[in-house]
């Protein structure tokens, strides 16, 4: 086993991906004929709009990286995670409209409210298990979206329509401060995407993986499995509260449609095509899953997602290692196949 | 004796429980609204029962949870919907549905000709998708092409909604037939089959390397051969089926309707498990993604065929009697006029929802119940339950009883969606709605229990309702003036409260066992 | 050691699955650094007093000491940080993860550093060197890269071994260890569990069915026959007792019926 203590060089996919996610906008500028400056000035329509498609793959990149976190890693199907990620995006929308808070008390309270939500979800699980703790966090998140959707609370959410209106403090507008945005939003990926990557070969992490495959071994072993679940329940859900309040600055409008079911499934659906506990699967999966669904609204239009709804069963049923894990698997076999092919050249001793 | 003693003190504990829950429930309301109230919720209850039921079986025996149940429910509802109110439109479906079916089971009939060439594994595999496109891009082409009467979702005049809310009035629009332009119906018939047991065939090609290969009688004929008879005659009598159907007296249409959406939901489900869940037994937690997305698609395939906005299945004549001695006092009167409403205790009651989705649940549960107690196969359905290895090394073919009772599941939901569909309306969200629904109840009552899939929905059903009721009237509050009003959102909320409750106190819900 | 102490004590032990009685009023002790064997016929309650004795099952009445401490109840991940490590009849390993990693995990909970997220586990050197000598120990250090599952049944064996051995436990609960070995391979194994034992100060506990080795390796035996204890003794002692061999030959005679 090689032990590359250089941080650089183990990671230098990821810091790849930073480099050419930064250099981007100023590559499309130049493809489009506006320099550099006029880019910095936000001023480039073409690479304005891509920026735009790049934070939204970005916050949809974490929210599954602290999708795939849960239940690629620790093995803890919820079909409440979306809730996380709406919160805090209501949160922060209320919190600045409404309640007017300044930005860094909004952020506090966001993150506040992300550990209190992951030791609610955590109160659960010791009791229920597998399946069950499926359907209990179902039922947490559909509470949650039922409120949302209520007409009761339209002054604060908007009800069905969404929330609308939200002031973005300006030095971070997304109309007017578009690159920096983006610049943070990509740091905040890459700098999740590596903590997580730590956090998997920390002990810590080496012990939620073993819950993953066998979590009655794991407690034979000596270890109190039901705090290493609320450890990751709490990274998790401020992970995706982070990419909630991303949200909420962003997009125009929060719409309810990111409390539902339905974008817990799309977090399911970017971890399985990227790969099922493999990390880096969730940006690619995120990248792939964006980037498909966003041509094949503007050719093909509203069915786009019964073709979305094609593509994941068809990754269920013959893809189930995702695109990363299919490709480890791939070079995993070259490896030893190229091995075997020394081994063969080798004098015999 | 000691077990069976316990197991019974349990009922009486849930027994007293519900009546005490009823008793607190129930104060400072009037009898009406008690009884109003109570009935909604059995009704309620037995619809969620009907699609839990279905739930609990196959997650008991195949251990899938099958999180598409929801959307079989709105299919089911859709279906009904479609023979009751544009009968032309089904028996024009009628005829490509049977053929291809035909032609699925006709697969076999290509060996012969895949027999003589012999290819190597990797030409084979790419031969095999090559038919698969083939297959399907012409029975694609022909079907596109094949004239079904239906409706328009662009033009209000023509849209569900017109044709649902005339069928009520009982003036229904007949709509013109479809005739065949851009293909001649031989070449339909024949095209539908040959493509589809081409691309059943390939299909069977890649998965198994060689298809399999079964001694050759008269009975893997009779079914692919009844099956396009009846298809044919179906396509050559269609005008005089459609104007028959049209005809019909509204009662046995509707039993029509019920019986062709449960025959669905049957079909669906085996088509299922023997398609996209039999190859991920090794992988549960694939199987659980694939329903969940399989019931994604449902909605967005609903969506697109009938339309988002919301719609009714008129109710038949026998539930829309009004005037004269209506709403009903006693008895006689209802069952002479065939009264719409019922008068209890001063309250309206309406027959349809209020007495006779509940009686049908009712039903359902003692048919279902004396089949598990008593049939064979509820038997190795019931040991199935207990373990499933045991069963299997008894040499029961698992696989075939496995395929029954997914089918058997989900004809239970389509069978509930058909029910509840002249009282609750189509949408496309009704299933994600009852799925929910069903899903806490199970959790309530335990996740593979039968008895405790009714406990459950009855509990469920009667929370909601008089959640319901208490957001009209308000809940008086001890020790103050102060009325109490839970709003809408409270209603769903509170079954999630007791569900996380009882789960918080019994992991294995009310008659679960534990794990 | 000269004055033996007891490690383990049970009182009144009894356990009901339903209204079947499983184990029935067992009460035994014992003693610290001896190799002893439970044996029994099928369905005599080995392994539920097994269940009992690691906390995998609640005791519907009776008591566990440890030590002189009261155990009855605690949560299972503590018996290990108490001194107990414990097989199973079915091999439970972590299928997916690498020997190495197997072996790891289990030298890791030991380490007070299990909530340091940001370490990297590579760098843990105490506990990568706890793991190597374990992995050296049980034989297995040319697998040690591989994934568990590819083992054969008799490594993963040993790799269930290591893993309990790796935190360096005071009390060894084997349940079968040799349960579905090849016959070949059991000496192997059964060599190592005695070298264990001798080594440091280890009590070892053990379910088997094999009587040769049995007989062969184990200080005292106690025999179980319905739940109850029906005799204890040395070996020498269990193969001249009259009740023992009618409960063995009466448990025959029930599977030949």
């Amino acid at each position: 086993m090689k032990n590359n203590t250089n941080v650089f060089i183990k990671n230098r996919g990821i810091l790849i991906f930073f480099a050419v996610m930064l250099l981007a906008p100023f590559l499309i500028g130049l493809l489009e004929g506006s320099s550099p400056a006029v880019i910095l000035n936000n001023r480039g329509s073409m690479s304005k709009f891509l920026e735009g498609l790049g934070i939204e793959i970005f916050i949809l990149a974490m929210f599954a990286l602290s999708y795939d976190l849960l239940f690629g890693i620790t093995g803890l199907l919820s079909f409440g995670h979306s809730m996380f990620f709406a919160v805090a995006a209501y949160l922060t929308g209320i919190a600045l409209k409404t309640m007017h808070l300044p930005f860094w008390q909004v952020v506090l309270l966001v993150l506040l409210v992300a550990v209190i939500q992951a030791l609610l979800f955590s109160l659960v699980l010791p009791r229920v298990k597998g399946v069950t703790f499926t359907l209990v966090s179902l039922g947490l998140a559909s509470v949650f979206h039922i409120i949302v959707m209520s007409s009761d609370m339209i002054n604060l959410t908007g009800a069905d329509v969404g929330l609308q209106g939200v002031p973005v403090p300006a030095f971070i507008s997304p109309v007017s401060e578009r690159l920096r945005f983006y610049v943070i939003a990509l740091s905040l990926l890459v700098a999740t995407f590596l903590f997580y990557r730590r956090f998997v070969a920390s002990p810590t992490g080496r012990v939620c993986v073993a819950i993953r495959e066998n979590e009655g071994r794991a407690k034979m072993l000596g270890y109190n499995t039901t705090l290493f679940k609320i450890v990751v329940m709490v990274i998790s859900s401020l992970t995706a509260s982070i990419a909630g309040l991303l949200h909420a600055l962003y997009q125009p409008i929060i719409s309810p449609g990111v409390a539902d079911l339905g974008y817990t499934v799309m977090g399911l659906l970017i971890v399985l095509v990227g790969g099922v506990g493999t990390l880096s699967g969730a940006i690619v999966g995120a990248f792939a899953l964006r980037l498909l669904d966003f041509t094949l609204r503007r050719y093909i239009g509203e069915s786009a997602a019964i073709i979305t709804g094609a593509i994941y069963v068809i990754f269920v049923l013959f893809v189930p290692y995702g695109i990363i894990g299919t490709m480890n698997l791939r070079q995993f076999k070259t490896k030893q196949g190229w091995q075997r092919l020394l081994g063969l050249l080798k004098p015999k001793e | 004796m000691k077990t069976t003693l316990r197991k019974n003190s349990k009922a009486i504990i849930i027994l007293v429980v519900i009546a005490a829950f009823l008793f607190v429930a129930a104060r400072g309301m009037s009898g009406k609204d008690v009884i109003i109230t109570v009935l909604r919720g059995f009704s309620i209850g037995s619809v969620t029962f009907l699609v839990a039921a279905g739930f609990s079986l196959i997650f008991g025996l195949l251990d899938v949870l099958n999180l598409s149940q929801g959307t079989l429910y709105m299919i089911g509802a859709y279906v009904g919907w479609t023979v009751y109110v544009r009968p032309d439109t089904f028996v024009d479906v009628l005829t490509p549905i049977l053929l291809i079916l035909a032609g699925f089971s006709l697969s076999s009939l290509w060996e012969r000709f895949a027999k003589r060439i012999q290819l190597g594994a990797k030409p084979q595999k790419i031969a095999a998708w090559v038919m698969i496109l083939v297959g399907f891009g012409l029975l694609a082409l022909i079907l596109t092409r094949y004239p079904i009467a239906s409706w328009d979702l662009n033009n209000y005049s023509q849209s569900p909604i017109t044709y649902s809310y005339m069928a009520d009035q009982g003036m229904p629009i007949i709509p013109a037939e479809a005739v065949f332009q851009k293909i001649s119906p031989f070449v339909a018939v024949i095209g539908i089959l040959v493509t589809s047991s081409l691309s059943a065939f390939s299909i069977a090609l890649l998965n198994s390397g060689t298809a399999t290969t079964e001694t050759a009688n008269w009975r893997k004929y009779f079914v692919p051969g009844v099956l396009v008879l009846v298809g044919v005659l179906a396509l050559v009598f269609n005008a005089r089926i459609t104007s028959w159907m049209y005809g019909m007296n509204s009662n046995w249409l509707f039993v029509i309707a019920i019986l062709v959406s449960v025959i669905s939901g049957v079909g669906l489900g085996a088509l299922m498990e023997t398609t996209l869940i039999r190859p991920l037994y090794s992988r549960p937690i694939y199987q659980l993604m694939l329903t969940l997305g399989l019931g994604t698609i449902g909605v967005q395939i609903v969506q697109a065929v009938w339309g988002r906005p919301e719609f009714v299945l008129p109710k038949p004549a026998l539930f829309t009697g009004t005037g004269g001695v209506c709403p009903a006092t006693n008895l006689a009167d209802l069952f002479e006029n065939h009264c719409s409403t019922i008068l209890l205790l001063g309250g309206r009651v309406r027959v349809y929802d209020e007495i006779f989705i509940p009686i049908v649940g009712i039903i359902v549960l003692i048919v279902v119940w004396i089949l598990l107690k008593r049939s064979r196969i509820g038997m190795i359905i019931r040991a199935g339950v207990q373990d499933r290895q045991m069963v299997e090394a008894l040499g029961i073919n698992v696989r075939r009883v496995f395929t029954l009772v997914f089918a058997l599941g989900v004809g239970l939901a389509a069978f509930g969606g058909a029910l509840a569909a002249p009282s609750s309306g189509l949408t496309p969200m009704m299933g994600e709605k009852l799925l929910l629904s069903a899903l806490i109840a199970l959790a309530i009552g335990g996740l593979t229990s039968f008895p405790g899939a009714a406990l459950g929905s009855l509990l469920v059903g009667l929370i909601q309702q008089f959640m319901i009721k208490y957001g009209q009237i308000g809940i008086p509050l001890p020790f103050t003036d102060a009325v109490f009003k839970p709003s809408p959102p409270l209603v769903p909320a509170s079954t999630v409260l007791l569900m996380v409750i009882v789960l918080l106190i019994l992991p294995g819900g009310l008659l679960g066992t534990k794990e | 050691m000269t004055v033996r102490d007891t490690i383990i004590e049970t009182q009144d032990l009894t356990k009901y699955f339903g209204a079947m009685v499983a184990v029935d009023g067992v009460s035994i002790k014992i003693q610290a650094g001896t190799l002893h064997a439970i044996i029994g016929p099928n369905g005599a309650g080995k392994t539920t007093f097994f269940n009992l004795l690691s906390g995998n099952l609640k005791p519907t009445s009776g008591k566990v000491f440890y030590k002189g401490v009261d155990l009855t109840g605690k949560p299972i991940h503590r018996m290990i940080h108490l001194g107990m490590g414990r097989s199973f009849q079915i091999t439970n390993i972590f299928p997916n993860l690498t020997v190495h990693e197997n072996i790891r995990l289990a030298s890791q909970a030991m380490e007070n550093m299990n909530f340091r997220l940001l370490l990297d586990t590579a760098k843990m050197d105490r506990c990568e060197q706890r793991t190597a000598e374990v992995i050296e120990r049980v034989g297995l250090k040319n697998q040690s890269y591989l994934p568990a599952r590819v083992l054969s049944h008799g490594d993963q064996r040993k790799l269930e071994l290591g893993m309990i051995l790796a935190p360096d436990p005071e009390l060894l609960l084997l349940d079968e260890p040799t349960a579905g070995m090849a016959t070949d391979q059991v000496p192997e194994l059964i060599t190592l569990i005695q070298d264990v034992q001798k080594s440091g100060t280890k009590t070892v506990i053990l379910v088997e069915h094999n009587m040769n080795v049995v007989m062969s390796v184990s200080d005292r035996i106690t025999v179980m026959h319905q739940g109850k204890v029906i005799a204890e003794g040395t070996p020498a002692e269990i193969a001249a007792n009259h009740e023992v061999q009618t409960a063995y030959l009466g448990g025959l005679y029930d599977l030949n019926l």
